[in-house]
Order: structure tokens, then C-alpha cells, then sequence
């Protein structure tokens, strides 16, 4: 017993028309994301990418701005304080040498002018602290001749000096102010310390340097005043703007992170102010805007996202919707090639319709009493084989009608095409040609190879150019089908002496629609229908034509 | 019983020829079968016909080829046709080319006898209307010029009967 066939797929498989939807379905899904999908996409990192440029920008921008501003300001404050002590000294009231009660008065008159005094001092010529008020008693007649800011402040150009921080006798950083004066001939100095602390509080209650970390350092890089998050005075600074301009901007590396900072260099003391971003390295604040921008741009991304995966699904489903409408288009165009041939058909079943009946009613006569024909049975055998005959004539008819109209799946098979032009040619045709006048000449090729081809379709694309062919006659005429085969193709040229296809015509003719039988007779599907099957099959239809004269119509399709 | 009405029938399908011819036959019509056109109008040219039956597509010459020749070479003769081919535009292009009348096949054989009765009817009523234009003329022409010159036209008259 032969095994049966199993028409249910196991489970889990795909039948193949789920296949075929799925891959239709990635296909439209692909094409669309690029079309819509991908210029969004790098809109969105352009205009982040260009985002994150401008907000730097104006990030450095405004580190710059800062750190001008806070070099000014300290400046100011500088040469306030200068100013302060030259006050004391240039006051005409004031004995040389003061009184350390006088000194004590000094020191509070500088620090209601600037809480960041720490003490005041009295130098002569020779270096030595001649009068002293302030936390440190011990220092007054100490002798400063060696230290680097007497000696600098001796010989300089300018009258008053300002220290870089240092830690000193005290052991504390600090820097010292000083002006020097001569006074009646001699050389006076007089000396301040000033409380870095107390400065970088002043700077920091400017409230320009929110969001910022700013310090100052010297020409050598050493931190003078600097707010908790950078260090503390004396050590080395992590970032060393370069001496010239005077005011930039620099990008540096510092371990994994890449530091953007301002700085800008002081007139009144060597001192340079670096101003930076306090949160993180490379500014949070920017990030998060980053995050926004993206979120922002994300939303119409995830929008047209479920739009494309919708419309993929509409086009998938008008698709198929289409082939379908195709598939049924092809089959009405079958039936409308038969309908223009029922007329010949219509003949051929008549012809033995009207034997049978004829026989009949001659049976009936000839065994019917009133005519005294006197009948055997031998008599009546010829007319009963006729109508046998007469009956399968009738059945050959309508079997290969019903064969070719039948709805069938493709089937590639391997067909020969010499057998496939008799079938068509014998079967439906050569009886409706006879009568019609028109001679069927065929000049088969008998080296032909089989190709493999959907005999249906191909039967219907050869009855059509055949019906086409017969039409165009005038009768009489003549239809020569030649086979062929060379270099890969094989070519069927049906060859009819019709009234031919003017050059107008010829542009037209595979048009759906387009016909030029009268109206009823013709769909205009034919020609149209036929050539998108052979195209399918991997072929092509040729056309040549002399009006008046008739028409090839070549059928190419490859072989292998 | 006087002479049988004579019928000819032209149609390529042998066998339905055979059995309609013999079928008329028993009914007492001298029946001439002809397989195709020219063998048709060769017969109709030898012999004298009453009826035709004709089949409109045959190989060769066509029905309405035939059709033709007849009506013109035959005066009284009536042609029915015959077809496989049922469509109303070729029964009416016979009928205007002078075809009694129109017959699809296959028909009920009670159909064809009236149809053979009406057209042998309008043949006899056409012939007889002819006739009687004939006697009009002759009693025209007697009271007229002279003698011998009514002889001949009287003889002219008698040549066109055929």
C-alpha cells in the first residue's frame, strides 16, 4: 500500500504562505525604516552632535567670561588693599617709628576696610620689624632683610609689592603686601598679611562663580587660593594655564576625562585665575540637556516606528490582496480568451449535437411501422455507432476546455513543446480553422528540448496568439507555427497572413484593455495577460508585423 | 403522385448529411447531398432545384458564398441555413443576402418541415406572382404593334421562364 501523503505540516512549521507573509512583512518593514527611519535618526545625532558643540561653546564662553571677571575682581581688591596700607603710611599724621598702641589702631582701621588683614608690620632700611600689631607679638624686631619680598620690594620698580602664599616664620600660608615710602630722606616700609581663606570667601560671595571651581595660581604653577573641591593653598595646581594671552581657554586630559577651563592672568600680582566646571568633569548639567535632546527626539522616532510597523502591515496585506486580485485577473482573462472562442466552440459541440439528434429521429423512422422499412438490428448498427461517435466527439470537446479553464496551481513540469501546440492546435483548434478557411501549417523543430514550464499558463499564452492570429485572417489564410531552438532559448513564431498591426497599433497592444474586435467579442485581456505569464516563465514576446500583409508573434523562453 | 419536390443539401459533416437526406427521403423529397461548396453550385448548375439547405461554415467556399450563387443564378429557388454557429448577427446578414430563412442546429425535424413548407410556399407564391406579371404583359402586347413584331417579344417572354 502505497504511503499516504500528508497534507498537515508538523507542528511548529511554517506553511508557506505564513512564510511568504513574514518575509513580505520584513522586506516592506526594512524598506520603509530606511525611507522614514533613517534620516530621523541622524537628524537626531546631528542636532545632538551640534548641541553639544553650541552648549560647549557657550560653556567656554562663559568659563572665559568668569574667569576675567574674577581676575578683575581681584585686581580690584589688590590694589584696594594697596591702596589701604599706602594710606597709613602717606598719612602725614603718622610718627616714625609708630607706637605699637598706634600700630594696634593701624591694624583696625585696615581690617574695617578688609576683614582679610591679618596683621601689620613696621620696617626700616635695615630689615627690621620696628613696630608690630597682630596675632604674632613675637615678631616685632625681627629681622626681614633676607627675606625674598624685602629684598624684591628694595630693588623693584614699583613702590608695593604683593607675595606670592607662603608659609614664612609663622607657618601659615599667607602673603604679605607691602609699601615702601622714603620719608624725610629715610626708608620706611609697611608690611600686611592678608588671609588667603579670607579671599577665596570674598570671591566665592560674588555669587559669579556658581556652578564653578576657581583657584589662583602663581607664574610656577603653585595654587595660591583655591576653593575646597581643587586644594588647599601651597600645593601643586592639577591644571597650569600657559603665561600668553593673557586671557584663554584650554581643553586638557586628566586621566579618562577631558577638562574644560578658563583662566585669566592679574595685573596687579603674578597670580592667574583657572576657572572650571564644580560638577563633574565635563558638566552633568550638559549631559542631562544631552538626555532631553535625545528623549525629545526619541518621541517622534518611536511615533514613526509604530507608523512604519503599521503601514508595513497595511502594504504587506495590500500585496496580497493584489496578487490575489491578479491571480483572479488571470483567470477571468482565461475564461474571456475562451468566451472568444465559445462561438467556434459552440460549432463544434453543435455539429454532433445535430448528428445525435439526426440519427435518432432516423431511427425512429426507420423503425416505425407507418414507413414499413423493415428494419434489422444489423440496419440500425451504423447509426448507433454514429451517435456513439457523436457523444465522445462531444466529451473530448468539453474535457479540453474544462482542462484549460480549470483553476490549477503552477506546476513546473518538464513539457515539450511541439506536444503542447498539438494539444492546443488538434484539440480546440484545427476543426474551427478548417471551416473557417484558414490552413494550419506546422514546422516543428524535432531536436527540441523539453523546458520546464507551467503547462497551463503556457497552453493559454499559445490558444491566445492562435485566436489573435485567426481573427487577423481574412480567410483564406493561413497560420504557420514554427518551433526553434538556439543559443539557450527556444522560440515558438506563429506566423499568420492577416491584415498585420500598424505602427500605431504596435505600441498599444499589450495593453490591458486595448482591442480591436468589435465590442463583445474582444476583453483586450489577451495580448496583456499573456505577456506578463511568458515574463513570469522568464521569457519574452517578440512582435513583427507588415500592415496588410500579416504577423509574428514570437514566443521566447529560456531552456534551462 | 406528380413529380417529388427537389431539395439539395450542402453540408461537410458527413454523416449528419447522410442521415437527414435519408430521413427526408422516407418523407418523399428527392434529396441531393453535396459535401462543400463547389460541388454545390456545380450540381445547382446542372440540375434544377426547389429548396436548399445549407450548411453557413463549411471548408472552401462558405455557406454564404454558395448562398450567393444560388440566388443569382436561380430565380425561384429558396435557401435555408443551416448552422452549428448560433449567433443572431449571421441569421440576419443571410437574410438580407436573400436566405429564406435561418435554421440552428441541432433542431427538432418538425422544425425543418415547416420551414421547408413556408419557403416552398413563398417559392410559389413568387412564381406565381411572376407569372401573373407575365400574362399582364402578354395581354399588353397584343394590342399593340404588329404582328411579328408581338411574336418576338411574346417569344422573349417565354425564354425568361427558367
Amino acid at each position: 500500500m502505497p504511503e499516504k501523503e500528508s497534507s498537515v505540516p508538523p507542528p511548529g512549521a511554517d506553511t508557506p504562505s505564513e512564510r511568504y507573509y513574514r518575509e513580505l512583512l520584513g522586506k516592506n518593514f526594512l524598506r520603509l525604516a530606511l525611507t522614514y527611519l533613517a534620516p530621523l535618526i541622524l537628524l537626531t545625532v546631528y542636532f545632538t552632535l551640534q548641541y553639544r558643540a553650541v552648549s560647549r561653546e557657550g560653556r567656554r564662553l562663559h568659563l572665559r567670561s568668569v574667569a576675567e571677571h574674577q581676575a578683575n575682581m581681584m585686581d580690584l581688591f589688590l590694589s584696594e588693599r594697596v591702596v589701604n596700607l599706602a594710606n597709613l603710611i602717606d598719612d602725614p599724621k603718622l610718627p616714625l617709628p609708630p607706637t605699637s598702641g598706634l600700630m594696634e589702631a593701624l591694624l583696625n582701621r585696615l581690617q574695617k576696610n578688609s576683614p582679610s588683614f591679618v596683621d601689620v608690620g613696621f620696617f626700616d632700611s635695615t630689615g627690621i620689624q620696628r613696630a608690630y600689631a597682630g596675632p604674632l607679638p613675637y615678631l616685632e624686631n625681627r629681622n626681614y632683610s633676607h627675606e625674598a619680598w624685602f629684598i624684591s620690594l628694595r630693588s623693584g620698580e614699583e613702590n608695593f609689592i604683593i607675595t606670592d602664599v607662603y608659609l614664612g616664620l609663622r607657618q601659615q600660608p599667607h602673603f604679605t603686601l607691602a609699601v615702601r615710602r622714603i620719608i624725610g630722606g629715610q626708608y620706611f616700609v609697611l608690611r600686611a598679611t592678608l588671609d588667603p581663606k579670607s579671599i577665596t570667601d570674598y570671591l566665592h560671595s560674588l555669587g559669579e562663580s556658581r556652578n564653578t571651581a576657581f583657584s589662583i595660581v602663581n607664574r610656577s604653577g603653585t595654587l595660591q587660593l583655591a576653593t575646597p573641591e581643587i586644594g588647599t593653598p601651597m600645593q601643586a595646581s592639577p591644571l597650569v594655564p600657559p603665561v600668553s594671552p593673557r586671557i584663554g581657554d584650554q581643553r586638557v586630559r586628566r586621566g579618562h576625562q577631558k577638562v574644560d577651563y578658563a583662566y585669566a592672568w592679574m595685573r596687579t600680582a603674578g597670580w592667574g585665575v583657572v576657572v572650571r566646571d564644580i560638577e563633574g568633569e565635563n558638566g552633568v548639567p550638559l549631559l542631562g540637556n544631552l538626555f532631553g535632546v535625545m528623549a525629545f527626539s526619541l518621541a517622534p522616532i518611536l511615533v514613526v516606528l509604530s507608523i512604519i510597523v503599521f503601514r508595513s502591515k497595511k502594504l504587506v496585506q495590500m500585496q496580497i490582496e493584489r496578487e490575489t486580485a491578479k491571480a483572479q485577473f488571470e483567470h477571468a482573462a482565461k475564461l474571456a480568451s475562451v468566451g472568444e472562442l465559445s462561438a467556434g466552440i459552440a460549432h463544434e459541440i453543435n455539429n454532433p449535437l445535430a448528428i445525435i439528434s439526426e440519427e435518432v429521429g432516423l431511427i425512429r423512422d426507420l423503425m416505425n411501422p407507418e414507413f414499413k422499412m423493415h428494419t434489422t438490428f444489423d440496419d440500425l448498427i451504423p447509426h448507433l455507432d454514429n451517435i456513439r461517435e457523436a457523444v465522445y466527439r462531444c466529451r473530448d470537446i468539453t474535457r479540453k476546455l474544462l482542462s484549460f479553464v480549470r483553476k490549477d496551481a503552477i506546476h513546473l513540469k518538464p513539457h515539450d513543446v511541439n506536444q503542447l501546440l498539438d494539444d492546443v492546435v488538434d484539440g480546440l483548434l484545427i476543426r474551427e480553422m478548417a471551416v473557417s478557411n484558414i490552413q494550419i501549417v506546422k514546422n516543428y523543430s524535432c531536436e527540441l528540448p523539453s523546458i520546464v514550464t507551467d503547462a497551463n499558463q503556457l497552453t493559454q499564452v499559445l490558444l491566445n496568439i492562435l485566436n489573435n492570429a485567426a481573427d487577423a485572417i481574412e480567410p483564406p489564410g493561413a497560420i504557420t507555427i514554427a518551433t526553434s531552438c538556439a543559443s539557450g532559448w527556444l522560440s515558438v513564431a506563429i506566423a499568420d497572413t492577416g491584415k498585420g498591426i500598424t505602427q500605431e497599433m504596435m505600441g498599444r497592444i499589450f495593453l490591458p484593455f486595448y482591442t480591436t474586435k468589435e465590442v463583445g467579442k474582444g476583453t483586450g485581456l489577451g495580448l496583456s495577460v499573456s505577456y506578463g505569464i511568458v515574463k513570469s516563465l522568464g521569457g519574452d514576446i517578440l512582435v513583427e508585423s507588415i500592415p496588410g500583409k500579416g504577423s509574428v508573434f514570437t514566443v521566447r523562453l529560456p531552456v534551462s | 403522385m406528380s413529380e417529388a419536390i427537389k431539395l439539395l443539401i450542402v453540408d461537410d459533416e458527413i454523416k449528419y448529411l447522410e442521415s437527414i437526406a435519408k430521413r427526408l427521403e422516407i418523407r418523399g423529397l428527392e434529396v441531393t447531398k453535396a459535401t462543400n461548396g463547389q460541388e454545390a453550385v456545380a450540381l445547382a448548375r446542372s440540375r434544377k432545384f426547389d429548396l436548399a439547405l445549407l450548411d453557413l461554415k463549411m471548408p472552401g467556399m462558405n455557406g454564404r458564398q454558395v448562398l450567393e450563387i444560388l440566388k443569382k443564378e436561380h430565380k425561384f429557388i429558396e435557401v435555408i441555413i443551416l448552422t452549428g454557429h448560433g449567433s443572431l448577427e449571421s441569421a440576419v446578414e443571410c437574410t438580407k443576402l436573400g436566405a429564406f430563412g435561418y435554421l440552428p442546429k441541432p433542431y427538432e425535424l418538425e422544425q425543418l418541415l415547416d420551414i421547408l413548407k413556408d419557403a416552398y410556399q413563398a417559392r410559389l407564391r413568387n412564381k406565381f406572382e411572376a407569372d401573373r406579371e407575365k400574362t399582364d404583359r402578354i395581354l399588353q402586347l397584343a394590342t399593340g404593334s404588329s404582328a411579328l413584331g408581338i411574336l418576338r417579344e411574346l417569344r422573349r417572354l417565354d425564354d425568361e421562364e427558367k
